[in-house]
């Protein structure tokens, strides 16, 4: 009894500071890239290059899965839309959800999946393989090389993705209404900009930022903090991805509360 | 009369009392080693003794943790990351496994550092890039990726990115294990050619034994943390230390202790 107490008191203790750990190494990790951007000394091809790999190359998944995302939202409601006959009411519902929140969370979950994670196994795979040393012996700081344009290009192509994502969500959503309940186009266009503010865009807008950040961040850190070859880089990609995840549904909460 | 010693000998690279540990691992003990202006030195000992690592503190990948490390008249163990660079710059180090970027071509690894170094262009640079692989005999691949050529065009290719930085030391670590005879021996000219025509100082890190006693002016034998024997090719063959003789004849017994064995 008392060593199952013991164990579990020492397993609170470790996760404990290895999370401290991680949290702080990925707080140093912003600073170091923050301190890279003034004055910005940006790596273009390197930019150009993960911008196209990063945001192009999303662009299909994310709008398949913000179309389905949006109907969603509208086969979910349509009993209820049907029972209060608020078809006026629709578009807003629908346009309330996806700009504020389940298009921000939902590209960003995506996009941790699909970039961020590959993200952690190339940086991985290139710190096991010494490119990073590689780098240093040839005076080229990885920070600045590396990491600065990754960061750069995931916080402005999630962005750009939220957008698209949320355009996309609304169309499904309308095109979802039309067949489900019958609600029309026009009606439904009416809906969205007669009860929505700009401001409910640029909420969502906000919140896809400072995920973009906070995956650039993780997937980065756990990449170039990789040890033990290739058992290390999946364990990394499993942690980026998990801490990502994580992060992104807390600081959802806190924005959510402070942005109203 | 001036107790300084004569220009050619005056140590450019000077090790004093280094101490490394890596865990409960001591791998460098107490390690004070001289590199002279103009040399092809070898640092040569049994696999783990601490070799790549002695190498790997001159440009700062590795911290001390005792002792001092100066080049070129100033301490270098003290700088910081970002004061590292100028000397990273004047010592270029070319790793074992080549460190070539796999996302780019041979052409784009050597051009990289002449972009970043020398302001180049991309298109200017990627065209000195395959000059400077024409004088490793590589430029035929300068369009292909690192995958897709064997260990010793990696290698030679690794060699000429490095020598785009133009440095006055280059740190060779184990540069021709695993490679065919034929492609070592090109490794070891291609060395040898650096230091007579050029002046580069070379410090290699090696236990190929044709290697050691074909180019090297003078020999460093690293055991159990700390220089054993140093001298030319010839003081270290007629060396009367039984653990380098062990080590120079590779027998399997003797008196050397090696960990793992």
């Amino acid at each position: 009894m008392f060593g199952f107490v013991e164990r579990a008191i020492t397993q609170v203790g470790t996760t404990t500071v290895r999370i401290a750990r991680e949290v702080g190494g990925i707080v140093v990790l912003a600073f170091d890239v923050l301190r890279a951007l003034f004055p910005p000394t940006l790596d273009g091809r390197e930019l150009v290059k993960n911008l196209y790999k990063m945001g192009n190359q999303s662009v299909p998944i994310v709008a398949l899965t913000a179309f389905f995302a949006g109907g969603l939202m509208l086969v979910q409601s349509a009993p209820f839309v049907e029972k209060l006959q608020a078809h006026a009411l629709a578009g807003w519902a629908a346009g309330y959800a996806v700009l504020r929140e389940i298009g921000p969370i939902l590209i960003a979950l995506m996009f941790s999946g699909r970039v961020g994670a590959n993200n952690t196994a190339e940086l991985g795979t290139m710190t096991v393989t010494e490119q990073l040393d590689g780098l240093r012996a040839l005076a080229i700081d990885p920070i600045r090389y590396l990491i600065v344009p990754r960061v750069v290009a995931m916080v402005v192509m999630l962005l750009a993705l939220t957008v698209i994502g949320d355009l996309v969500a609304l169309v499904g959503a309308a095109i979802t209404a039309k067949a489900v309940v019958g609600i029309e186009f026009s009606t439904f266009i009416h809906s969205v900009v007669d009860n929505l503010k700009p401001y409910d865009f640029l909420h969502g807008i906000y919140k896809s930022m400072v995920f973009g950040a906070s995956i650039a961040l993780t997937s980065c850190y756990f990449g170039v903090t990789v040890r033990g070859g290739a058992v290390g880089v999946g364990r990394a990609v499993n942690a980026a991805v998990v801490a990502a995840a994580v992060s992104v549904m807390l600081l959802d909460f806190f924005m959510t509360y402070w942005l109203g | 009369m001036s107790d300084a010693p004569p220009p050619a000998a005056r140590p450019v690279i000077e090790f004093r009392g280094v101490a490394k540990a890596f865990g409960d691992k001591q791998v460098l003990r107490d390690l004070s080693l001289d590199v002279r202006k103009g040399e092809v030195l070898f640092i040569i000992g049994t696999s783990g003794v601490g070799k790549s690592v002695t190498i790997k503190h001159l440009i700062g990948l590795l911290g001390v943790d005792a002792g001092e490390i100066w080049f070129d008249g100033k301490r270098v163990d003290t700088l910081r990351e970002p004061e590292l660079a100028p000397i990273r710059k004047r010592i270029g180090m070319v790793f074992q496994n080549s460190t070539l970027f796999d996302s780019m071509t041979l052409a784009e690894n050597v051009a990289l550092p002449l972009r970043k170094h020398q302001g180049m262009r991309q298109k200017k640079a990627l065209v000195e890039a395959r000059r400077r692989l024409d004088q490793v005999y590589m430029s035929e691949f300068a369009d292909r990726y690192p995958a897709e050529l064997s260990d010793g065009m990696r290698k030679r290719a690794a060699i000429a990115r490095t020598l785009t930085l133009q440095p006055e030391v280059v740190l060779f670590d184990e540069p021709t294990t695993g490679l065919d005879p034929v492609n070592a021996r090109r490794i070891d000219r291609l060395i040898r050619e650096l230091s007579g025509g050029q002046g580069v100082t070379s410090v290699v890190v090696s236990h190929d034994l044709t290697s050691i006693f074909s180019i090297a002016d003078r020999i460093a034998f690293i055991y159990q943390g700390a220089v054993r024997a140093l001298g030319s090719r010839d003081e270290i063959r007629a060396s009367d230390d039984p653990v380098v003789q062990q080590f120079i004849q590779g027998q399997s017994s003797g008196p050397m202790e090696t960990p793992g064995f």
